[in-house]
């Protein structure tokens, strides 16, 4: 704990303050009276994954710097989460959780997930201040938390484009009984943090400012929700230091100027279905992305997951898909800078659909255990989602097996 | 003489079956000025969606330990679910810090007890442990 908070504090004000936050939490929680005001809870996952081509390499997110091949890693899906929350009072409340996994430096260095303070002035409105996760699509925010949910992990198509996790900024949600559902709104805005790595290099999303909210109904099993948010950009992609590097190109000004991302702001819009009643249960998402830059590619995706309960067996398939749309080709002044270009769009293209299909077996009281196949059928121009591509070789097709425990405690 | 014995095999086995699983109720506090629900309205508050009543009390329910036999019983009667599942719910919204589960009493004793002392409380208890103190707003049919 003492050497993440060394890390912590050699970093930027903001991380300070949230340390202070959360360090203040822990203190106050030792001094807290005895009984329910405190309380502290984890979750886990001991993942092991693997795929049947080495050409590329498959990552949970966008977040991940490397991920699974042919050989058998734990790196991907393992996970270990710590979370205090503080009751000062009925409306009053502070929570902290630590995560660690596999991350965009390769290492599993612990980090604050979230740190925030919540007041509810009244029951049904709730507003938060602090370091939050993010709601960009429905259950984007619990993707760690592999024990709620019913896959190995969220899928892929749907989700790896979403490196985004948390924000420094505030939250506001409502709910308004509506016959007898319930309908509810959140707003969210703040900067975002965090890094997403390219190749050796990383691009910065700090400080990158992030808006959004979402409105859902929900009636006994059925809940509905659509949501939008956006982000613009601070910085610009790490092309220059990548192409160097990997392809030995200078970065020509025109082919740069083109691809910018600093300054330009991405769309998110997604719609979701959920319906669980019984022992069955559906999932329908649907999302768009609108890219504000031309370095990364427009997409649609969108995925249906079915579950049925038999004992303590839950069996599930499903199937994802995720198209990005073709940009034009890039007409800059000279040769190079349009072949340039033209590398760096195609790598941000992406043309698949998955075939998933396995089992949650819940073995024992907070403890689950899942085992996962996921046919990806690709074009081998589907590059974005991967790690490492071998452009050559890769001809977008591939399984990938994988296995899990998860747990909360 | 064969169709006799079906119906009294038949009258029997419901009679166990009744036994087996004594009538559980949903309970609010005396006082809170809640006459009845319907059963989305009380998945609504045990899910915590909707933490307040219709006359803007806040709505407190409270929970069984996982090793209750009724909690297994109030889930599966109420939205079909296993307690696993109503477990994996809870770790979302615990771990995204979005609320936390109600509290879990250790007997519908204490539920009694707790739903009385709070304007607010609502939790479920069998049928015969229902008193003057709390009123009954549902009833769990199968």
């Amino acid at each position: 704990m003492s050497g993440l908070g060394n890390r912590i504090c050699r970093r930027g004000g903001w991380q300070r303050l949230v340390l202070l936050l959360s360090s203040g939490l822990f203190c106050a929680a030792a001094l807290a009276a005895p009984g329910d005001s405190f309380t502290l809870q984890g979750f886990g996952t001991l993942g092991a994954v693997r795929t049947t081509s080495d050409h590329v390499e498959f990552v949970r997110d966008l977040s991940q710097a490397r991920g699974a091949t042919d050989a058998w890693t734990g790196k991907t899906d393992s996970a270990l989460g710590l979370q205090a929350n503080w009751q000062v009072n009925p409306q009053w409340q502070a929570v902290a959780q630590v995560l660690s996994r596999y991350r965009f430096d390769r290492t599993f260095h612990p980090e604050l997930a979230w740190a925030f303070v919540k007041f509810e002035p009244s029951p049904n409105l709730s507003l938060r201040a602090g370091r939050l996760g993010t709601e960009f699509f429905m259950l984007a925010d619990s993707r760690w938390v592999g024990y709620s949910f019913l896959t190995v992990r969220p899928p892929g198509d749907y989700f790896w484009h979403l490196p985004f996790y948390s924000i420094h900024g505030a939250d506001a949600s409502l709910a308004v009984p509506l016959g007898e559902g319930v309908m509810r709104g959140k707003v969210f805005y703040g900067q975002s943090r965090g890094n997403i790595p390219l190749a050796d290099e990383q691009w910065d999303i700090r400080r990158s400012p992030m808006l959004g909210g979402y409105l859902e109904y929900q009636l006994g099993g059925l809940q509905l929700r659509g949501s939008y948010a956006n982000i613009r950009f601070r910085n610009d992609l790490p092309l220059a230091p990548v192409l160097a590097k990997e392809n030995n190109i200078a970065l020509p000004a025109a082919a740069a100027q083109y691809l910018k991302t600093r300054d330009t702001r991405t769309h998110y819009y997604s719609l979701g279905l959920v319906y669980d009643k019984g022992p069955f249960q559906a999932q329908l998402m649907l999302n768009h992305i609108d890219q504000g830059t031309r370095a990364l590619s427009d997409s649609n995706a969108g995925y249906l997951l079915l579950g049925y309960r038999i004992g303590k067996v839950t069996p599930f398939v499903g199937y994802s898909r995720v198209r990005s749309s073709e940009r034009p080709k890039p007409s800059l002044g000279d040769p190079l800078s349009n072949l340039v270009a033209a590398y760096v769009i195609e790598d941000s293209h992406s043309d698949q659909k998955t075939i998933f299909a396995g089992a949650r077996w819940d073995v024992a009281r907070n403890v689950a255990l899942k085992a996962q196949w996921d046919g990806i059928r690709g074009d081998s121009s589907s590059l974005f989602p991967y790690r490492r591509d071998d452009r050559a070789r890769w001809d977008g097709r591939m399984d990938v097996f994988s296995v899990s425990l998860d747990f909360v405690f | 003489m064969r169709r006799l014995f079906f119906r009294i095999a038949l009258i029997v086995l419901t009679g166990l079956a009744g036994v087996a699983h004594a009538e559980l109720v949903v309970v609010v506090n005396a006082r809170s000025g809640v006459a009845a629900m319907t059963r989305n309205e009380v998945i609504n508050v045990f899910f915590g969606r909707n933490r307040q009543f219709f006359n803007g009390i806040e709505a407190m329910p409270v929970d069984l330990d996982d090793a209750h036999p009724k909690r297994a019983q109030f889930y599966k009667m109420l939205v079909g679910k296993d307690l696993s599942e109503i477990n994996a719910y809870w770790s979302r919204q615990v771990f995204t810090g979005r609320m936390q589960a109600p509290p879990r009493l250790a007997s519908t004793e204490e539920v009694v007890k707790w739903v009385a002392a709070n304007p607010g409380g609502i939790g479920f208890v069998e049928l015969s442990r229902a008193d003057a103190r709390v009123r009954v707003v549902y009833e769990l049919k199968r």
